[in-house]
């Protein structure tokens, strides 16, 4: 897998109705917890976010507050804000980010009908990884 | 702080404002829409002092001086620069009348706007850059915004909400734009006021706004909740519903979007024409 680096690219979706700082945090969030903005590296300067994205500079105040209330950023007075990477925090909300993703998936799935053995074996084959059982049943079709 | 309170103002037998009141916090960046001749031209005139109540008042932060409009940037089409000037003398006077030592013209500097030009060759937009640098060279505390800035070309309206952006970074900047069009402004907006038949019909921070404002795509309307306007499909209709909260959401049956600023406004203000 290509691992992407620098600055995430992030997109406001004005239609939606979840808070302009909110999804400006998420991006941010997901760039951390994928390793696209590594630990100690300096973010986007508030002036210049804002600037960037068009938003009123009050909102990346917002988010850079809230990420670092949170633990994901720290401030060093006049010079910014860096990642922080605490390893527990990581893995915990690196786990919850993938619980989020996979609900949405798994709850479409169910939309269309499939059940959660076929979910699960699809899932396999996607991957690559093949379930013992899955990978049974293949054989016998060839 | 922009304080108004009883204020009534009429064109004539044309009553605009019948005791009407709003307060705009400082540093609030607001916007202020609602449909053709409503009054909001008016009403940031009056905000400007170009205009004068005919009863009520308008007060602003003490903080702002005996002369508040020292501190009141106001950027309309009415643009008093003279004709015959070049854009240096232009300059040249309006640091002599305000005594300012030194220039920033870092508006200016972005356009195509050479400084031998007279006023009367500019572009109604490269007026609008030249006009809004002389007010900023005032560092304004509040910065009054009428629609002139559709008249200008996307490039020049760019680097015009970017020097907005760059101020409301630095300091506190109360900003009241009035606006029917909104993408790329709507992330810089934190409240929206919404005017009708001289008075406010909708007061909402953005955010609120936004969760309040939904799209719901039916077959049948949806039941006890306020619609503001629809759209008749041969097989669906589009209803815009406000107030719209979540604990609705179960009990509705069809589609529920959300909206855009645009779509926002525009679902209140087609209510208004149907």
């Amino acid at each position: 897998m290509v691992e992407l680096e620098g600055p995430p690219q992030i997109i406001i979706d004005a239609k939606s109705a979840v808070p302009v700082y909110e999804q400006i945090k998420r991006a941010i969030k997901l760039a951390i917890l994928s390793g696209r903005l590594k630990d100690g590296e300096q973010l986007t300067t508030l002036r210049e976010m804002a600037l960037k994205l068009m938003v009123n500079p009050n909102t990346i105040i917002k988010v850079y507050g809230q990420l670092e209330n949170e633990g994901f950023i720290y401030s060093r007075p006049g010079a910014g804000h860096y990642v922080r990477l605490d390893p527990a925090k990581f893995i915990q909300s690196k786990h919850e980010l993938f619980r989020e993703v996979s609900q949405d998936y798994i709850s479409k799935a169910l939309q269309l009908g499939y059940s959660a053995e076929q979910i699960l074996r699809e899932v396999a084959v996607l991957t690559n990884i093949g379930i013992p059982t899955a990978r049974r049943k293949d054989k016998g079709n060839d | 702080m922009i304080e108004i309170r009883g204020l009534s103002f009429s064109y004539g037998k044309t009553k605009v404002f019948r005791n009407f009141d709003l307060s705009i916090p400082e540093g609030q960046v607001c916007l202020i829409t609602g449909i053709n001749g409503v009054g909001k031209s008016t009403l940031l005139r009056l905000m400007a002092g170009v205009l004068r109540p005919d009863q009520g008042e308008i007060r602003y932060d003490a903080r702002l001086g005996a002369d508040p409009r020292r501190k009141l940037g106001f950027v309309s089409d009415a643009l008093s620069l003279y004709e015959s000037m070049s854009v240096a003398e232009a300059i040249g006077f309006h640091k002599s009348v305000y005594g300012l030592s030194s220039f920033d013209d870092s508006l200016v500097r972005h356009t195509k706007i050479s400084y031998s030009q007279k006023i009367r060759e500019l572009s109604v937009g490269q007026r609008t850059i030249l006009h809004l640098n002389l007010i900023l060279s005032l560092e304004p505390e509040v910065l009054l915004v009428d629609e002139i800035i559709h008249s200008i070309d996307a490039y020049l309206r760019r680097i015009f909400l970017e020097q907005i952006v760059q101020i409301l970074s630095k300091r506190r900047l109360t900003v009241v734009m009035v606006n029917v069009n909104f993408h790329d402004i709507e992330h810089l907006i934190e409240r929206v006021i919404l005017l009708k038949s001289g008075e406010i019909t909708v007061d909402e921070n953005i955010e609120d706004l936004k969760a309040k404002v939904k799209r719901i795509n039916a077959r049948n309307r949806p039941e006890s909740l306020n619609i503001l306007s629809r759209i008749d499909y041969s097989d669906h209709s589009e209803f815009f519903i406000y107030p719209f909260n979540e604990g609705l959401r179960g009990a509705i049956e069809g589609d529920i979007f959300d909206l855009n600023l645009t779509e926002i406004v525009s679902a209140f203000i087609g209510g208004e024409y149907a």
